[in-house]
C-alpha cells in the first residue's frame, strides 16, 4: 500500500497564479522521499496540503488510504506529523517536557503514561538531559530535535520535514540530517523531507523535483541527478559526487559510489589495478 | 527589561514554592480584601506580621519587595504634597510662611503608603514563589465553574501560557531589530519628539510583521499536532491539594477574620 497518494493536486493562494498545478505522485510505505525545488517552487505549499493545513483547490490526497477531507482530519492527524522550518515558532510548551506533552494532551494520552513516553522520545533524540530546559536556553538544532520528539511521540505513520534544517548552523544541520537518516529503514515510518539541500536528496529512496508548481523530475536520486542540465535550468544544482560521476561517464568511465568518499576509494582502487 | 523585579519568579525551594497555585491565589484574594478593609493600624500590623512570616518562609529578602516598590515612590511623594495642601485637620505640626503641615496629612499619606506596601509584598510573594505557568494552570482550575457559562476558560489559559512562553522570544526579537535599525543610523536615545516617534515606528512595524508571521506558524504547528480549540484534552500537569495548602488557606482566612473584627467589631 502507498503511504501517500496525490492525484492531480492544484492549489492557488488568493489572487496569485497557481502555486501547484496538477501534481500527482505516490509515496511508498516506509520509504524516504525528498521533495526538492528552489524557493517559490510550491514545495512548502505541498507540505501544508499533505498534512491538511491547507485545503486543495482541486485534486485528491490519500493518507494511508484515507481521503483528505474535513471528517477524516482527526484520524489523519494521528497518522501524519510535520516538523517545520522555524525552531522557535513550533515550540509550544514552556519547557522541553511540556512541549512533548502538548501533542500527547491533544491525543488524550492518559496523564499517568505521559512521563514515560516523554522520557522515551526525548532519549531517542538525545534531549533527555534537557527535559526541564526552556526554549530560550536551547540551540536551534536542539529545538528541532524536540520538535521531532514531539511528533514521534504521537506515533505517526508518516513524518514530514518542511525545510527542517534550513535555519540551523552547519553542525546542527548535519546532526539533524543524520538523525533523519537514522529513522529510515523502519518499515512503519514513512519519511518525506522537503528541502533545497541537494546533498540530503542523495540519501533518499525517491526524489521529486518541483518547479513552478509542477513536477519536472521524479525517480531515484541517481536517475534525477543524471539530468544535470535540466536541474541547472530550473535553478538547482546537483550534488558534487554526481557532478564528478557525470564527468566520468562522459569519458566512458563507470563509477558506482554515491558519495565523494566512495568515488575516491573506487578511483584509487582502479588506479592501482592498472 | 530583564531587571524587572515586580512579578518575577525566584527559583528557590521553599514550602511556599511547593504550595498549590490555587491555594496561593485564593489566599491572595482573601488577604487583598483584608488590606482594603478599614481596619486601622492594628489591622495592618496583623497583615504585615503574616506577610513577613511568609517572606521568611519563602526565603525572600525584604530588599526585593522594596525594590519592587521603588517605582511607586514618585506617586507617593506626589500624594504627600497634595495632602499637605488639602488636608487641614489634626494638629498643626509645622508652619513656615504659607506652608502648614497638619498631622492628618502626613498620617493619611502614610496609611496609603503602608497599604500599597502590603499589596506589593503580597503580590511579590505570589509571583516570586509561583511559576507563571503554574499561575495560569491555577487560574484555569479556579475558573472552571465559569466554563458552564460558556466562558472559554481553557482557551484563555492556553493564550496566557503561550503569551508567557513567547515573552523572551519577542524581547530577543526586539533587541535584534533595534540593533539592525541602529546599524542603519536610527537613533533610539536622542532626538526631537518627531524623530523619536519615527525611530519607534521603525521598530514597531517590523516587530509586528514578524509577530504575525510567528503567530501564523504557531497556529499551523498547533493544528498539525492535533490541537482543536474547545476539544477535550488530557492534562500533563494535574494539581493536587496537600495539607500545606489547607494550612495556607485557613491561616489567610484567620487573618481576614481578625481584620474584620478589628474593622467592624472593636
Amino acid at each position: 500500500m502507498n503511504a501517500i497518494e496525490v492525484k492531480n493536486l492544484s492549489y492557488a493562494y488568493d489572487s496569485q497564479k497557481n502555486a501547484l498545478q496538477g501534481v500527482s505522485f505516490n509515496v511508498e510505505k516506509g520509504s524516504y522521499t525528498t521533495i526538492i525545488g528552489h524557493n517559490g517552487s510550491g514545495k512548502s505549499t505541498l507540505a501544508k496540503l499533505i498534512v491538511g493545513l491547507l485545503e486543495p483547490k482541486s485534486g485528491e490526497i490519500y493518507i494511508e488510504g484515507l481521503k483528505m477531507e474535513e471528517k477524516n482530519l482527526p484520524q489523519i492527524r494521528n497518522k501524519i506529523g510535520i516538523v517545520f522550518q522555524n525552531p522557535d515558532n513550533q515550540f509550544i510548551g514552556s519547557t522541553v517536557r511540556d512541549d512533548i506533552a502538548f501533542g500527547l494532551e491533544n491525543h488524550k494520552v492518559p496523564t499517568s503514561q505521559m512521563d514515560s513516553i516523554i522520557e522515551q522520545y526525548a532519549t531517542l533524540v538525545r534531549m533527555q538531559d534537557f527535559l526541564n530546559s526552556e526554549p530560550e536556553h536551547l540551540s536551534g538544532g536542539q529545538k528541532q530535535r524536540v520538535a521531532i520528539a514531539g511528533v514521534l511521540a504521537m506515533k505517526p505513520d508518516i513524518i514530514v520535514f518542511d525545510e527542517a534544517t534550513s535555519m540551523l548552523d552547519p553542525a546542527g544541520k548535519e546532526e539533524l540530517k543524520r538523525m533523519i537518516r537514522s529513522f529510515h529503514g523502519n518499515e512503519d515510518l514513512t519519511i518525506i523531507s522537503i528541502t533545497h539541500d541537494i546533498e540530503e536528496a542523495c540519501f533518499s529512496d525517491e526524489c521529486i523535483v518541483l518547479n513552478e508548481g509542477k513536477i519536472v523530475l521524479e525517480g531515484k536520486p541517481e536517475v534525477v541527478f543524471e539530468k544535470a542540465d535540466l536541474m541547472r535550468k530550473i535553478g538547482l544544482d546537483i550534488p558534487f559526487s554526481y557532478y564528478v560521476k557525470n564527468l566520468f561517464k562522459a569519458r566512458g568511465i563507470k563509477v558506482h559510489g554515491d558519495t565523494a568518499e566512495e568515488i575516491a576509494e573506487e578511483l584509487w582502487q582502479s588506479h592501482s589495478k592498472n | 527589561m530583564s531587571n524587572l523585579v515586580f512579578g518575577k519568579y525566584i527559583p528557590i525551594d521553599s514550602v511556599l514554592h511547593r504550595c498549590d497555585p490555587r491555594a496561593k491565589i485564593v489566599s491572595l484574594f482573601l488577604l487583598l480584601i483584608a488590606i482594603f478593609l478599614p481596619s486601622g493600624w492594628y489591622g495592618f500590623a496583623l497583615i504585615a506580621a503574616f506577610l513577613l512570616i511568609g517572606l521568611m518562609i519563602a526565603k525572600l529578602r525584604i530588599s526585593m519587595v522594596l525594590k519592587a516598590f521603588k517605582p511607586m515612590l514618585f506617586m507617593m511623594a506626589f500624594l504627600l504634597i497634595i495632602n499637605i495642601f488639602s488636608v487641614k485637620t489634626g494638629d498643626l505640626w509645622f508652619s513656615w510662611k504659607f506652608i502648614n503641615i497638619y498631622s492628618d496629612a502626613v498620617l493619611n499619606t502614610l496609611y496609603i503608603v503602608v497599604r500599597l506596601l502590603l499589596m506589593v509584598t503580597l503580590t511579590t510573594l505570589l509571583t516570586a514563589t509561583t511559576k507563571p505557568l503554574e499561575l495560569t494552570l491555577g487560574l484555569e482550575q479556579l475558573m472552571k465553574p465559569l466554563a458552564k457559562l460558556h466562558v472559554p476558560t481553557h482557551e484563555i489559559a492556553m493564550m496566557i501560557s503561550i503569551a508567557l512562553r513567547f515573552i523572551p522570544t519577542i524581547i530577543e526579537e526586539t533587541e535584534r531589530i533595534m540593533n539592525a535599525q541602529k546599524s542603519r543610523g536610527v537613533d533610539f536615545d536622542e532626538g526631537s519628539l518627531k524623530e523619536k516617534i519615527s525611530a519607534i515606528l521603525s521598530l514597531i512595524v517590523p516587530l509586528f510583521s514578524v509577530a504575525f508571521q510567528r503567530a501564523d506558524d504557531l497556529a499551523n504547528a498547533m493544528e498539525a499536532r492535533g490541537y482543536v480549540p474547545g476539544a477535550e484534552r488530557t492534562r500533563y500537569k494535574e494539581l493536587k491539594y496537600h495539607n500545606r495548602d489547607h494550612v495556607l488557606r485557613i491561616l489567610s482566612l484567620l487573618v481576614l477574620a481578625g481584620v474584620i473584627v478589628l474593622a467592624f467589631v472593636i
